[in-house]
């Protein structure tokens, strides 16, 4: 059956059963991958996906269907409903009505024109030039490229109907660099036409990896810090969670009821911009037009990000953060292109101004070592010593422990050097950060 | 499911430009979740994930193909996209399907005859008892999760099987609160069977428990941080062996030489008392197989022997570029993945030690109650992994207990380290992530110690 023909069944079905609305979620898209090795295509990959996944409001209830067959539109319906029947919390959930988005400017990608063969001989390209870049780099463990198109649909019975495509190219190069009987492997990406960057991406990794090499813990104690950019956008994107209007609401959030209030330094402004060229969009997961807001201006906490469900109940406009962590999931709220703004120093300056300490540049387990409901953090780190704003040897097997609230509010500095992780349903960023003291545990 | 001629056109259309194996794997996977927050229900949905995948390999070469459509069109179109990554004239054909396999059991209870209400009464309990153990709990979120997936895997080689893997899952997790600060606690039981698994859970001792961790933790000091003597306890303790170990033994990893364990079949990686298993056949454990992700029954493979490495975790591919047998270890997410060697039940086997002991002549360290997950580079061995539920030990004796706690080390480090493994061995279960996806495996042990880790936490000495 046809997109079109299955919502046509399912919304009469919907309506005939005595839903008060009905709204389909549809996503379908291709993918394609590849890894080489050692010169030759090593492994290969294309996709046809899609996924529909179906809401329906009965007495107020949301209930929600997922299929990735379009055979049984009213079998579907029936399921929605009953699961729209188990629901006991009393929030009213509004669907958005049909509206009017704002134009986003064309995109013009050399990249989505290039053959899957070329894409595959970027790569090669990659691994070559990772082999050039050092003597101390004994293989590349893996090297990869890739691009996807996916098409977003989202139609309800007010009416409401939405469609954006997506497309993304990305590849990347972990290098295995070893010296002394020590290993170390790098990483390096870039995304969109960055893929054509050769040389950058494989000097990047290649540095990743040897700047490792001799690498020891430090003594257990407190360390002034400098996050490296791409490892702070990964602990912002770990504690985003924080922000959600749903978590603050459920008492799942320190930052409940700290509208207004100071939750970081003066230097620190946090911004969600679903207009920013990293992966703009117009629309959120519910069809709510996207704003671009501050949400901590100047350390203090702008808004939290809301849907139409926590908007209702604050009694506030939807943030346009409605989001899904998938198409088969339900509607909650996440960020769009959130990060840190940039300031006016360089990394050298911020190194300068470290003095002694520690430069962070990779942090692990980010999904275990942290909890965004105590907001607190141990994680394994890596990076360099800074003696008297020098980085004199690298510092591996250590971990930095602390809480999100008060490394936001010990934010020294924050750097001019923004840059954004890979790209997902939601795109995080930062530039690096210099904060007055962690905790750090090594030998 | 689907019709024999169809399949055998997929598996020789895949192969037309020169491939030496190929492989169909159709998967219809049904899931419930439901969650409950504040005692109310706050979300049901229903899921239902359909479609294919087609693997070609040549040599050590792989090439995948899926699509959500199942259709015969769709699938040939699959083969084809495969076949046309590679580019090699003919030279096999695929073999009649002699070898068949069919774990296809119908659980006690199937998933599909559970309504929601018996799916929310469990929750229910849990909820209540959570919020009972002390004001101090100020949240409580619970999570039901069933799933019933039934895949066919039909390759060139001549095997059919079909498996069916019902499972369940159940979380809950508990918030307290006191002077703008927050901790919590969770449990999250689950077995690989039917409804019928959830009639021996007592959900009420199951909130209690989270509660009493939550709260635990809101009256504990920061963890110290240094480099001490570890007591972990048994079950989800595991997860250290998991990590620390089990990930840079699979061909993933060591087929390619990215593994600090390559090249030490028959030497010694880990002190005498450890003996370590991976065993896909237990029956209705979170983790178990029938067959693998190609066709293969799963089986119980003895990893590390008395310290000895005695196997790696191995699947077809891998076993082409390794020498080594397949140990039927092949798993994926679902059909967008290809499969490669994951874990199944993975364990320390039961010791001789007596566990108070362990804990007496410890000295000063960490005694390592409930841990949370981690993760690990297999290149270089270093893991991590976070610790729920923390106490502190002086001269041999728990002084208090301790929040923020991490553990971090070299896997090949602290295998040598284990000085001490219990008798009494069980398990937990959770999801493991890799190059295929996410899967459902079995961590388990039984409480051991080991001599020096390095602990990580924000407080000074206790």
């Amino acid at each position: 059956m046809e997109f079109n023909q299955f919502k046509e069944k399912a919304f009469e079905a919907a309506l005939k059963n005595g839903c008060d609305a009905a709204e389909l979620y549809f996503v379908e898209g291709d993918s394609f991958s590849a890894m080489v090795l050692e010169q030759e295509l090593d492994s290969y990959s294309v996709s046809r996906e899609r996924g529909l996944n179906l809401r329906v409001q009965l007495a107020g209830k949301n209930g929600y269907a997922y299929t990735e067959s379009l055979d049984a539109p009213e079998a579907l319906v029936l399921r929605a409903m009953d699961n729209a029947r188990a629901i006991e919390n009393e929030d009213d959930h509004p669907m958005q009505g049909k509206c009017e988005y704002r134009a986003l400017p064309k995109r013009e990608c050399r990249v989505d024109a290039a053959s899957e063969r070329e894409k595959i001989e970027l790569a090669m390209a990659l691994e070559r030039a990772v082999k050039d870049q050092d003597a101390r780099v004994l293989r590349v463990m893996r090297c990869a490229v890739g691009s996807g198109s996916s098409l977003t649909r989202i139609c309800n019975t007010l009416g409401l109907d939405a469609e954006g495509e997506e497309r993304i190219a990305y590849s990347y190069a972990v290098p295995v660099a070893s010296a002394g009987g020590q290993v170390k492997d790098g990483f390096a990406f870039r995304v969109d036409d960055g893929i054509f960057d050769v040389d950058g991406c494989a000097k990047e990794a290649v540095a990743r990896a040897v700047a490792q090499l001799g690498g020891a813990p430090v003594p257990a104690g407190e360390y002034r810090i400098l996050f490296e950019n791409l490892a702070m956008g990964d602990m912002l994107a770990a504690f985003s969670p924080m922000f959600s209007a749903d978590a603050a609401q459920k008492g799942l959030s320190l930052l409940a009821g700290k509208e207004g209030e100071m939750v970081a330094a003066p230097c620190v402004t946090i911004l969600d911009d679903p207009f920013h060229a990293v992966n703009p969009r117009a629309f959120d997961a519910e069809g709510v037009p996207c704003v671009t807001k501050p949400v901590v201006g100047g350390g203090v906490l702008k808004t939290l990000l809301h849907n139409l469900k926590t908007a209702k109940k604050a009694g506030i406009p939807s943030t346009g953060n409605g989001g899904r962590a998938g198409a088969s999931a339900p509607v909650g709220v996440m960020p769009t292109n959130f990060f840190l703004k940039p300031g006016t120093e360089c990394f050298d300056a911020l190194t300068a101004k470290l003095g002694n300490g520690l430069i962070i540049t990779d942090v692990s387990g980010l999904h275990a070592g942290l909890n965004t409901i105590s907001g607190e953090f141990s994680l394994l780190a890596s990076g360099m010593l800074v003696e008297n704003g020098k980085a004199v040897r690298a510092v591996e097997q250590i971990t930095v422990s602390g809480s999100f609230l008060s490394l936001m509010r010990g934010v020294e500095a924050v750097g001019s050097d923004l840059r954004f992780g890979l790209p997902g349903a939601s795109c995080f960023g930062s530039p690096s950060v210099l904060v007055s003291a962690l905790a750090v545990s090594g030998k | 499911m689907i019709e024999e001629r169809i399949v055998r056109n997929v598996l020789a259309a895949a192969l037309e430009t020169g491939g030496d194996y190929s492989e169909l794997y159709m998967e219809d996977t049904e899931q419930n979740n439901v969650s409950m927050v504040d005692g109310k229900v706050e979300n049901a949905q229903y899921t239902r994930r359909t479609g294919a995948g087609v693997r070609v390999l040549r040599g050590g070469k792989s090439v995948y193909a899926y699509s959500a459509d199942t259709g015969e069109a769709a699938l040939m179109a699959a083969a084809r996209a495969a076949a046309a990554a590679l580019s090699g004239a003919k030279e096999c054909e695929p073999q009649a399907f002699l070898v068949k396999r069919s774990c296809m059991e119908t659980p006690e209870k199937p998933y599909s005859m559970v309504d929601n209400a018996a799916r929310i009464a469990l929750l229910r309990d849990a909820v209540k008892a959570a919020r009972a153990y002390s004001p101090e709990v100020t949240q409580v979120t619970a999570g039901y999760l069933d799933v019933d997936q039934r895949v066919l895997i039909a390759t060139s080689e001549g095997v059919w099987a079909e498996d069916r893997r019902p499972r369940g899952r159940v979380n809950v997790n508990a918030v307290a609160m006191k002077d703008g600060e927050a901790q919590t606690g969770a449990v999250s039981p689950g077995r690989g069977e039917g409804f019928e698994q959830f009639g021996n859970l007592d959900m009420t001792a199951l909130g209690s428990e989270a509660a009493r961790m939550a709260v635990t933790m809101l009256h504990a000091p920061d963890c110290p941080a240094g480099f001490v003597p570890v007591v972990i306890d048994g079950g989800f303790g595991g997860v250290i062996l998991h990590e620390a170990c089990v990930h840079s033994l699979e061909a993933t990893s060591v087929a390619k030489g990215n593994s600090e364990f390559c090249g030490k079949l028959g030497q010694k990686i880990a002190s005498d008392v450890v003996t370590a298993v991976d065993d896909g056949t237990m029956p209705g454990e979170w983790g178990t197989i029938h067959v693998d992700d190609e066709g293969m029954p799963s089986q119980r493979n003895v990893l590390i022997e008395n310290g000895v490495l005695k196997s790696y975790l191995v699947d077809l591919l891998g076993s082409r570029l390794m020498n080594h047998p397949r140990t039927g270890s092949a798993r994926r997410q679902g059909y967008t993945f290809a499969p490669t060697s994951r874990m199944t039940n993975t364990f320390f086997a039961p010791g001789t030690d007596d566990e108070e002991e362990m804990l007496r002549t410890m000295g000063e360290g960490l005694f390592a109650k409930a841990m949370g997950g981690g993760s690990v580079n297999p290149l270089t061995g270093e893991f991590n992994f976070s610790v729920r539920e923390a106490y502190w030990v002086k001269d041999g004796k728990i002084f208090c207990p301790v929040r923020g706690a991490t553990l971090v080390g070299r896997g090949a480090d602290v295998l040598m380290q284990i000085d001490r493994i219990g008798r009494d061995m069980w398990m937990s279960p959770g999801m493991c992530g890799s190059l295929s996806g996410s899967v459902p495996t079995n961590v388990g042990q039984p409480r051991i110690r080991v001599r020096g880790i390095t602990v990580g936490g924000k407080g000074g000495a206790l």
